[in-house]
């Protein structure tokens, strides 16, 4: 697969993921209860929900990211959300919410694992260093309940924030790597 | 001969408010004379020296003078404003150049009749943005973001205060929640030689969207022949024309497009409306010999659908 079908590919599940997140993330909003599933509801972030990978980004250094810098930075999220998203997983009350979650923790698994590929296609490293969680999520888990929700509200819409970003990084990758000149360059390679 | 000399200034009053004018340092039981934007008013509205109007309407703001009774002299002069205090104000924000940034309009759903001024605020999680307002009567102003893709939700707060009151409105929401194009520009439709269902479609980018190339918008297209009031949509994720092939032969269509941002916020409005008519064939130049026999022949068969069109086609018969 060229790495302009890859990016093409990453874009499109991004986009399905970003979809269905939106669903997923009303229900389990609604799973939190008043008041994690009003529109207004506007908490301040704590220290823990800072851990996060964020997805805000100065306007003029996203611009001038390098494709390797724009993928890397994918990619260490996604892992870390990954791992944050499957600690949710494992404690949610409900089966129904629960095949959800998992269903939507293996999409992501795949969008982790197709950004992946587009770094290797394009000859890029693979991030090195620990690419989950600081600690293991448990380490420094809420002290209760409210707080306990109020991290997954946050995991959940920075989440949702990543996923719109990355729809805006690949489509500027898509522009810039076509298929032909890729392969051109691996030729050169001795591939 | 009246001369002024007193000090003058702007009273406001609230509609409907009982008002009461000194006549300056004259003594109530002073012989005055009032007049308002000219006219003496009549000694019913004296109390004294003092002028006494009821229930003000806005009819009655305007210039008051007051001057004492012998020497014409101007002993009080005022500029009376009869206005109503502001309600809440209506207050729109709106990203249609994401990722530069977003603008906020606003405005009083009733007018108050006196200068209103406004104070607003943008606050991004703790940070105070600053919003560039337009020159006035426009009541807009403009803020950059410096951070894209952020979770922390943006707080508009607009004041509005006059000289009766003051009100307030506040605005939470995220920064994808706002994303609004404007409407596709230049919107160009024509027929296509050679083909009577066919219709061209092209349009522009709004120029108002800074970098379609990182932030490409998708497009929706509507169109229905002008005689059916039900329309066709059709919606193309990349590139700026269409080619609409089922378009009724022969009927006038009407056109419109919007514009969103392909992957986050809402849908523009509708562009501005265009009309076409598929391409139809000419009516052949005969000579007169074969124009006698071709009026014949087309005197009994004038009520035939169009060659293109399946006889049995309801949908064809409807137009004709």
């Amino acid at each position: 697969l060229g790495a302009g079908q890859s990016i093409q590919q990453t874009y499109d599940l991004t986009r399905y993921l970003e979809h269905q997140l939106r669903t997923l993330a009303g229900t389990y909003l609604n799973y939190l209860g008043p008041p994690f599933n009003e529109p207004d509801f506007n908490p301040p972030r704590m220290a823990r929900a800072e851990r996060v990978p964020s997805a805000t980004v100065d306007l003029d250094l996203w611009r001038g990211l390098t494709d390797n810098a724009r993928l890397a930075a994918n990619y260490r999220a996604y892992s870390r959300l990954l791992c944050y998203l499957r600690v949710l997983d494992g404690q949610v009350g409900t089966a129904e919410l629960r095949h959800r979650l998992s269903h939507f923790c293996a999409s992501l698994q795949g969008l982790v694992l197709s950004i992946g590929g587009v770094m290797s296609s394009l000859g890029y490293p693979l991030p090195a260093g620990p690419v989950g969680p600081p600690g293991p999520p448990g380490a420094s888990a809420a002290p209760n309940d409210f707080l306990k929700k109020m991290d997954d509200f946050w995991l959940l819409k920075e989440l949702q924030t990543w996923l719109w970003r990355s729809a805006k990084d690949f489509n500027r990758l898509k522009k810039k790597v076509p298929p032909a000149v890729v392969t051109l360059r691996l030729e050169a390679r001795g591939f | 001969q009246r001369h002024s000399q007193q000090d003058s200034h702007v009273q406001y009053e609230r509609v409907g408010a009982d008002v009461t004018m000194k006549c300056g340092s004259m003594d109530w039981d002073a012989a005055v004379t009032w007049t308002a934007n000219g006219t003496d008013i009549d000694e019913s509205h004296l109390n004294g020296s003092y002028l006494i109007l009821k229930n003000v309407g806005l009819s009655q703001s305007g210039q008051y003078f007051c001057y004492e009774g012998s020497s014409w002299h101007l002993k009080y002069q005022t500029n009376l404003r009869v206005g109503t205090p502001p309600k809440e104000p209506v207050l729109m924000c709106r990203s249609n150049n994401y990722p530069k940034g977003f603008y906020c309009s606003w405005h009083l759903p009733t007018p108050t009749y006196i200068p209103n001024f406004f104070n607003i605020s943008v606050i991004h999680g703790t940070k105070d943005m600053v919003c560039e307002k337009d020159s006035p009567p426009k009541n807009r102003c403009h803020i950059k973001y410096l951070q894209l893709f952020s979770t922390v939700k943006y707080k508009v707060t607009l004041t509005v205060t006059n000289a009766l009151g003051k009100n307030f409105t506040t605005l939470t929401f995220d920064e994808f929640a706002i994303v609004k194009p404007d409407p596709p520009e230049s919107v160009v439709a024509k027929p296509v030689p050679n083909n009577p269902r066919r219709l061209e479609v092209s349009w522009q980018n709004p120029s108002s969207w800074p970098d379609p190339e990182s932030f490409p918008l998708k497009f929706f297209l509507r169109y229905r022949p002008l005689i059916l009031d039900q329309w066709q949509h059709v919606e193309l994720s990349d590139g700026t024309s269409h080619t609409i092939t089922d378009a009724y032969a022969g009927k006038e269509y009407i056109i419109q497009v919007a514009a969103k941002d392909s992957d986050i916020g809402t849908w523009s409005d509708w562009s501005v409306a265009v009309h076409a008519t598929p391409w139809t064939e000419e009516p052949k130049h005969l000579t007169t010999e074969a124009q006698i026999t071709e009026t014949t022949s087309v005197s009994t068969s004038s009520f035939m659908a169009p060659p293109t069109t399946k006889i049995c086609d309801k949908g064809a018969m409807v137009g004709s």
